[in-house]
């Protein structure tokens, strides 16, 4: 039973992915298309969030491998080069995102990066659901197969069909969250979208029975209903999403693709449950032992609430059109006068040496007192000395911080650090 | 049974995805703690210089972070990608402690992190400061859970072993493993520690170079890191040398490898060696007589170390790695500790900001935690072989069914891009930093704020 809900919490891992990492990556495959001067605006609505939307792909893989370690160990090894390749193009997703938004201005390379890795963590990403939904080849619970079993047609036209329902979520998020497009113009790219991904969703779903080695199991009655019933949803949503593009409220296209993928990956579940790994690795067989089972649902299962109650908080602090970011200057400071502290004058040669002798062998004694050298002779020197010593640069660094603070060494009317300079002899910079 | 090849590919390609991954994580961590405080001052005093500060280091925090996630989600997929073996037999147990690290620590930091980021001037300046709250506990808090597992392999409790797979049979035990009260608070004041480093040898570098504008920030930014480093200082020491003696007590090999003894009749330091693994002797050695037995709480000289010639051949853990991995940290660790020590003695004789001779070697120390870092996890995962979980599953065993093309493959990519990653982000650093931070006005304002600082 409790694999059960292991399994369904991988599922919605999975869909929280897809519906929320899937309009990053659409909206960063459709800034491919865009005008450069479009390009760096693209990214910064995504900047926000990426972060959150991919860890839902991190927690759907070690669900997977907590609640359903067979399953994880037979498809990882299966899938091996397209999820190093996702891997890797999220990793360039992620560089080009942070490197164009810490840039300020727009850096083409980073823009078209962005984008490209976007584009290429899609296809891996379709060739590895398509490598799945085939059924990689195994044996006695691990992945017995070849270096590219994972590569079919079926695999391939998966890659397509998931760029198709990436592009439509980017499109329908843009819509929620850009002024910039003309109605006409989302409303024509949103609807030829929909056209071409559910032609993709029709063919991939009639190739399904000859892809995949398991029987149909849609003789079984509930199963059937149900699996209808997330056709209908589906199609539902898609005609909602027909209508609300290029209209008014712009959240609606969003709102009706989010519901048709998850309709889709219900439908795809409905199918195959209780197989988790084609031809025949059932929830049951790859599951783990009770405890560990009981701790993950538990313990995801109670975190889970709060993770989506705080990523809807971070959401909604960015709700609305994209502007862009007033980062206000830094408030001036009320003018002040301090004194500098004078530097202590240099003493004599005799009498450096010897304090500097004197703190070298003290310097010693704190690191074998710090390493408890002492420790075989009674075991309080060790903690003691410790305490000793962190106590002591505590105090000084107290101490030292607020007559430093009084002396104004912190406050930026000090400016003039010539007599500093001369004191130390620093090497002296013109002010940039 | 998977080729050797592949053993050795998918152990090179673990250890570098993990060295590259640490870098990150070595100063995000205690970045977030600083982001966090140098905020919350802000808010509370209004002084601006604190959120000149803050502004600062968060651009260089904000694509380390980045890096730092996309590089761990690899690790997170490559338990499965290149040890299906091993993701099979501990799926119930270093699985399920991952997955809570996943919902509770990476959640809220990518929750947070896009609010205490892009945040500012969009929401309150109470909510930003809640925000970077919030991403400095989910990092510590990610520290705490992956320190636990990866206690738990190299000191494995409180399991049964069944079908194959160890199953979980005390959770308590596996979670707060013995291991993990050692490695734990050793590897928390470890990332505080490079992070101090790490922008103490900035700030010291404004300072050598007489950078005028930013030197109200460079002097508060030196004094906070000198400061917390005077303080973690002896008590890392302390919890280090407790840790070695841990690792001694239940890896005996990892102690003999890092010691760089074959029989076990030195009382003396090994300061380098050139080992022989195959006739089981160093070629060379440079040792301080009677400094290891000191190490070891026998002030008479009279304890020696043991040596890797007691461990049979087929489970000694190669002395090459431990040895030089441990000779990086500890050797660093000295360095820190004297330095922290002379940045306590320079702030009692008022000479801390104007000392040309230290600052410019605290420029030198910019990296030194990240050195560290890195030697210790070297030792640590290069010491526990060949048993990836200690005692129980061999290296060689964990491996999945790939073929040697497809490794060298992937290994070929990870190479090539970390490289160019580490290029880049050095290269953003030093620019960021050059660029410096941004102008902090002066002039008339309300004088309540100043009095906050004053005060």
């Amino acid at each position: 039973m409790l694999e059960h809900a292991s399994y369904t919490l991988v599922l919605i891992s999975l869909a929280m992915y897809v519906v929320l990492d899937g309009y990053d990556l659409g909206v960063g495959m459709l800034s491919l298309a865009a005008r450069p001067e479009r390009r760096g605006e693209y990214g910064e609505i995504v900047a926000t969030a990426w972060d959150a939307n991919e860890s839902w792909i991190i927690l759907a893989g070690v669900v997977l491998w907590a609640g359903l370690p067979g399953a994880y160990a037979v498809i990882l090894p299966s899938v091996y080069l397209p999820l190093i390749g996702m891997l890797i193009a999220i990793i360039l997703r992620g560089l080009g995102l942070e490197m164009q938004s810490a840039a300020g201005a727009y850096r083409r390379g980073w823009a078209l990066l962005f984008g490209g890795a976007s584009l290429a963590a899609t296809v891996c990403q379709g060739l590895v659901l398509g490598a799945v939904l085939t059924g990689p080849s195994q044996r006695n619970g691990t992945f017995q197969g070849g270096a590219f079993d994972w590569l079919s047609l079926y695999s391939v036209l998966c890659s397509l069909g998931l760029v198709a329902v990436y592009l439509l979520a980017g499109a329908a998020w843009l819509q929620d969250k850009t002024e910039g497009w003309s109605r006409s113009g989302v409303r024509r790219t949103g609807r030829s979208l929909l056209v071409v991904t559910a032609a993709m969703a029709v063919v991939l779903g009639l190739l399904l029975p000859s892809a995949d080695p398991q029987q149909s199991q849609l003789g079984q009655p509930m199963r059937a209903v149900l699996f209808w019933l997330t056709v209908v949803a589906a199609v539902v949503a898609g005609a909602v999403a027909w209508h609300g593009f290029g209209r008014r409220p712009d959240w609606r296209p969003f709102a009706a693709v989010a519901t048709m993928t998850v309709c889709g990956l219900l439908g795809l579940a409905v199918v195959s449950v209780p197989v988790v790994v084609p031809p025949g690795l059932t929830v049951h067989q790859a599951a783990s032992p009770h405890s560990s089972q009981l701790f993950l649902v538990l313990g995801v299962g109670l975190c889970m609430p709060f993770v989506l109650a705080y990523n809807t908080y971070a959401w909604r602090s960015f709700r609305g059109k994209y502007t862009d970011p007033v980062e206000s200057p830094i408030p001036p400071l009320h003018a002040r006068t301090y004194p500098l502290a004078v530097s202590p004058a240099p003493s004599g040669t005799l009498r450096t040496i010897t304090r500097r002798s004197l703190l070298v062998v003290l310097g010693i004694l704190a690191t074998a007192l710090s390493q408890d050298v002492f420790g075989g002779d009674a075991d309080w020197i060790g903690p003691v000395g410790v305490t000793v010593l962190g106590c002591a640069a505590l105090a000084a660094w107290i101490v030292g911080d607020r007559r430093d603070r009084r002396a104004g060494y912190f406050h930026a009317d000090i400016t003039d650090t010539t007599g500093i300079a001369d004191v130390a002899g620093i090497e002296a910079e013109p002010t940039s | 049974m998977a080729s050797s090849t592949v053993v050795e590919l998918s152990r090179w390609q673990f250890a570098i995805t993990a060295i590259f991954h640490m870098t990150f994580p070595a100063l995000t961590v205690g970045l977030s703690v600083l982001l966090a405080v140098v905020y919350t001052v802000y808010v509370r005093t209004g002084n601006p210089l604190y959120l000149q500060i803050f502004r600062f280091w968060k651009k260089i925090f904000a694509v380390g972070f980045g890096l730092g996630v996309v590089a761990g989600t690899v690790m997170t997929f490559e338990f499965g990608l290149n040890w299906g073996v091993y993701a099979h037999a501990v799926g119930p147990v270093i699985g399920v402690t991952i997955a809570m690290e996943v919902i509770t620590a990476f959640f809220l930091e990518a929750g947070f992190i896009g609010l205490m980021l892009y945040g500012d001037g969009r929401i309150r300046p109470r909510t930003m400061a809640l925000a970077s709250w919030m991403v400095a506990f989910g990092t510590l808090l990610s520290t705490t859970w992956i320190l636990s597992a990866n206690s738990w392999m190299q000191d494995p409790v409180g399991y049964q072993k069944a079908d194959g797979q160890f199953h979980a049979r005390d959770w308590i035990s596996i979670l707060l493993n013995p291991a993990f009260a050692h490695r734990f608070p050793h590897m928390l004041l470890a990332v505080l520690i490079s992070a101090a480093w790490f922008v103490g040898g900035i700030s010291a570098w404004y300072l050598v170079k007489n950078r005028v504008h930013a030197q109200p920030m460079a002097r508060r930014c030196l004094s906070i890191a000198l400061g917390v480093l005077g303080v973690l200082m002896p008590v890392q020491l302390y919890v280090g040398d407790g840790t070695a003696a841990f690792m001694g007590r239940h890896q005996l090999p990892k102690l003999e490898a890092f010691e760089g003894n074959w029989k076990s009749d030195n009382n003396g330091y090994n300061l380098l060696v050139v080992p022989d693994t195959d006739k089981g002797e160093n070629r060379l050695h440079v040792e301080i007589p009677y400094l290891g037995s000191v190490i070891a709480q026998d002030l008479s000289g009279k304890t020696t170390t043991p040596g890797l010639l007691q461990t049979p051949p087929a489970e000694r853990p190669n002395m090459w790695t431990t040895f030089y991995g441990f000779r990086a940290m500890y050797f660093t660790a000295l360095l820190m500790f004297g330095t922290a020590f002379t940045g306590v003695v320079l702030r009692m004789r008022r000479r801390l900001f104007d000392s040309p001779r230290f600052l410019r070697w605290m420029v030198w120390m910019t990296p030194a935690g990240i050195i560290a870092i890195t030697g210790g996890w070297i030792v640590a995962e290069t010491g526990r072989q060949p048993w990836v979980v200690y005692g129980q599953l061999r290296t060689a065993d964990a491996v999945s069914h790939l073929t040697t093309f497809e490794v060298a493959a992937s290994l070929a990519g990870f190479v090539l891009l970390y490289v160019t990653l580490l290029a880049i982000w050095a290269r953003y650093i030093v620019r960021t930093v050059k660029a410096g931070p941004e102008a902090l006005p002066t002039g008339p304002a309300s004088p309540d704020a100043s009095e906050a600082l004053v005060a």
